[in-house]
């Protein structure tokens, strides 16, 4: 099995709590393809091209302020680079 | 120099043969046991007749396999040189296994 | 008056706090990022996609403590340790504590070097992030596995046991090898290596081994520390593409120590593919299935697409990682088992499920190779017996594991490499471990390995009890789990609690 011809899926792992339920709502309405993965204690969230996780969107599922910089406290691992990150929103990608 | 250093990077070896007077260390591998993880590794007197490095050192660790029959190893041979004629009864040294070398046999 | 952005925060706490000292040559404050060869041309250009500040490093660090401790402390108080899978599942703990614990502490004193020694203010403050998190990491670890302290063997000495033990020389001769290197191969070896490229395979096992056999603290331990490692990832791979930008020539010099690295961490992980292979009572995954999601996968078919761009290739000795993912953990679990009366861990026979569930996961070499070796302890056991190795194994001068890695696709030769420098003699278990040695014989001559020191007189006498007396172990540590004190305490506090459910 080569890598050609095949998509590079990029996404974030997350820790399975209350406050990641809204934040995984919130991906899910930014980017459409995503792909859930439940696992023990986490959830796996893939999708090609790029990952969005908009501060707005957040808020509004958590029904709170949200900082991005609470993002941290959620993440376990992802897969990509971190191309932005700002006070509204992260994206995670591949770059070449 | 191989390492990137800020300065003159050289250091002895710390199991250079020296360190261990007239004995060398001697690697034990029982070619077809897998039953032992890895060769064995014994410290022991360049001057040691082949049947006390046998008797003492090799027969004793091959014990710890139940089954093992002393009288069983055969195609004694000096890893990197050639078979040893443990008839002869030579020395470690004569045997041609070098400090740290490796002496394999199968059963 | 508006709040500031992120953005303008950042650049605000690290950039606009640097100078360029006008007092003293800069190659004078910074003396140790130039001699390795790599060239870095501006290093305003690496900026840390966190854009992390001082108060905002602080105020998510205090929370994440505020979680993990009041878990740790409800554990405590709920004798969290009977929910355990088995008492069996401890070893990996046991492992854990002695040999990565110290790495973590090392990590720390080491970022706190960068923070001080590298020229850029963002890579500075990363650093220093760093340098914090793993010493947080060191902490919380051992305030988690001190409850299981309380109660099991093998947990009370971890820190003199790191710096003597034969087994744990593996984990610190390859730290070692990374603090006495320049600051950019360090980088390479930890940052980009070690906790990007590798560190699936060392989290997963444990932390998801955790989850899977009841063991909770440890388990909010790891998201808790996982969460600072998706800083450390970000810290690894930034670091890697901006040296291979920085410059051309920076490119064959990176490669070479990804070829290093990759070797050196892969063979490290060998004692994560024992573990989780056969001291998880609930398994997780395979060793074989973990190389291929996080390894073959993510990196080979995700990351070096990526990097290829720079004109970097896959680690040189990958291919033989591959073809050893069929057989690997098995041999070096037998070293493990063949050892274990020298060790500060049990180790016995799987069950007839578990022996099951290798030849299902392996089909291709456990019954054919292995399945026999379990056969034949079973036997001795049942004469009375319990096999142990009866003297002291060869070891590769590099990785220093016991060499009973075999020569790739057949794994019934012992594989054995050898070199010689200076007159002197020295073995390695792979080709990969040789080529290493070959590079810096300088090097890997200074070697402490545990075998050698002991014949030298070293470690506290030639005899076993003198030797175990000098690693700081005590009786119980080790040996074979039937007949520990962890399975008679286990079976006494279980069998109670049966007794008292029983009506």
């Amino acid at each position: 099995m080569t890598g050609t011809g095949k998509v590079r899926r990029v996404g974030v792992d997350l820790q399975d709590s209350d406050d990641t339920r809204s934040l995984v709502e919130a991906i899910e309405a930014d980017n459409p393809d995503v792909e859930l993965l439940h696992m023990p204690g986490l959830v796996k969230v893939t999708t090609t091209g790029e990952l969005v996780i908009r501060r707005e969107s957040v808020e509004k599922l958590l029904g709170r302020e949200w900082e991005t910089h609470e993002f941290q406290l959620s993440i376990v691992s992802y897969s990509g680079n971190i191309a932005e990150w700002d006070d509204d929103k992260i994206v995670i990608k591949w770059e070449h | 120099m191989t390492v990137k250093a800020l300065y003159d990077y050289d250091y002895p070896a710390k199991d250079r043969q020296e360190n261990f007077g007239d004995d060398i260390l001697v690697h034990v591998l029982w070619a077809n046991n897998l039953m032992f993880c890895a060769a064995a590794c014994f410290r022991a007197p360049k001057a040691m007749p082949w049947s006390d490095f046998k008797a003492q050192m090799i027969d004793p660790w091959a014990s710890s396999d139940p089954g093992y029959d002393p009288a069983a190893p055969a195609g004694w041979q000096v890893d990197g040189g050639g078979a040893i004629d443990t008839g002869a009864n030579p020395t470690l040294e004569e045997t041609g296994v070098g400090h740290k070398g490796l002496i394999t046999f199968r059963t | 008056m508006a709040k500031l952005s992120m953005r303008e925060r950042y650049s605000l706490l690290t950039r606009d706090l640097d100078w360029t000292p006008t007092y003293v040559d800069p190659k004078i404050v910074y003396p140790y990022t130039r001699y390795e060869g790599i060239k870095i041309h501006d290093w305003d250009s690496w900026e840390d996609p966190f854009r992390l500040t001082v108060d905002s490093y602080c105020k998510y660090q205090a929370e994440k403590d505020k979680k993990l401790y009041a878990v740790i402390d409800s554990f405590a108080q709920g004798q969290g340790h009977l929910l355990l899978t088995d008492a069996r599942y401890l070893n990996a703990v046991k492992l854990f504590l002695q040999g990565v614990t110290p790495l973590e502490y090392q990590a720390h004193r080491h970022f706190g070097f960068l923070a001080r020694h590298l020229d850029g203010p963002g890579p500075r403050f990363a650093a220093l992030c760093q340098s914090i998190d793993e010493l947080r990491h060191t902490q919380t670890e051992i305030h988690t596995i001190s409850q299981y302290n309380k109660y099991y063997g093998g947990l009370h000495n971890w820190s003199q046991m790191h710096d003597r033990v034969w087994y744990l020389s593996v984990p610190k001769s390859f730290f070692d090898d990374g603090l006495s290197a320049g600051p950019f191969e360090f980088l390479t070896a930890i940052s980009f290596s070690f906790e990007y490229f590798l560190t699936n395979l060392l989290f997963v096992p444990f932390m998801s081994g955790a989850s899977f056999n009841g063991d909770l603290a440890t388990m909010t331990f790891g998201f808790s520390a996982q969460s600072d490692e998706s800083r450390h990832m970000t810290l690894g791979l930034g670091v890697l593409k901006f040296m291979l930008e920085q410059d051309e020539d920076n490119v064959p010099i990176l490669q070479d120590w990804i070829d290093k690295w990759f070797w050196r961490g892969y063979r490290l992980l060998s004692l994560v593919a024992a573990m989780m292979d056969y001291m998880l009572p609930k398994k997780v995954m395979s060793w074989k299935e973990a190389f291929e999601l996080y390894l073959e996968e993510q990196m080979l078919n995700g990351l070096f697409p990526d990097l290829e761009y720079y004109g970097i290739r896959p680690p040189r000795h990958v291919e033989q990682a591959i073809t050893e993912k069929e057989y690997m953990s098995h041999q070096v679990y037998w070293v493990l088992y063949n050892f274990s009366h020298a060790a500060a861990f049990n180790t016995t026979i799987p069950t007839a499920e578990e022996l099951d569930w290798l030849s299902a996961s392996y089909p291709d070499t456990f019954d054919r190779y292995y399945r026999p070796l379990w056969d034949r302890a079973q036997q001795i056991a049942d004469s009375g017996g319990r096999f142990f190795y009866g003297g002291l194994p060869m070891l590769c001068q590099v990785c220093q594991i016991p060499m009973g890695f075999t020569e790739p696709g057949d794994p019934t030769t012992i594989s054995v490499r050898s070199s010689e420098f200076r007159q002197e003699r020295y073995n390695f278990c792979s080709d990969g471990c040789k080529w290493i040695f070959d590079r810096e014989p300088e090097k890997y001559v200074q070697a402490w390995l545990p075998v050698h020191q002991i014949y030298q007189g070293n470690c506290g006498g030639a005899s076993i009890p003198d030797v175990l007396a000098w690693y700081g172990m005590q009786p119980g540590d080790g040996g074979e789990y039937g007949a520990s004190p962890d399975k008679a305490s286990w079976d006494e506090w279980h069998a109670q609690a049966a007794a008292g459910g029983a009506e």
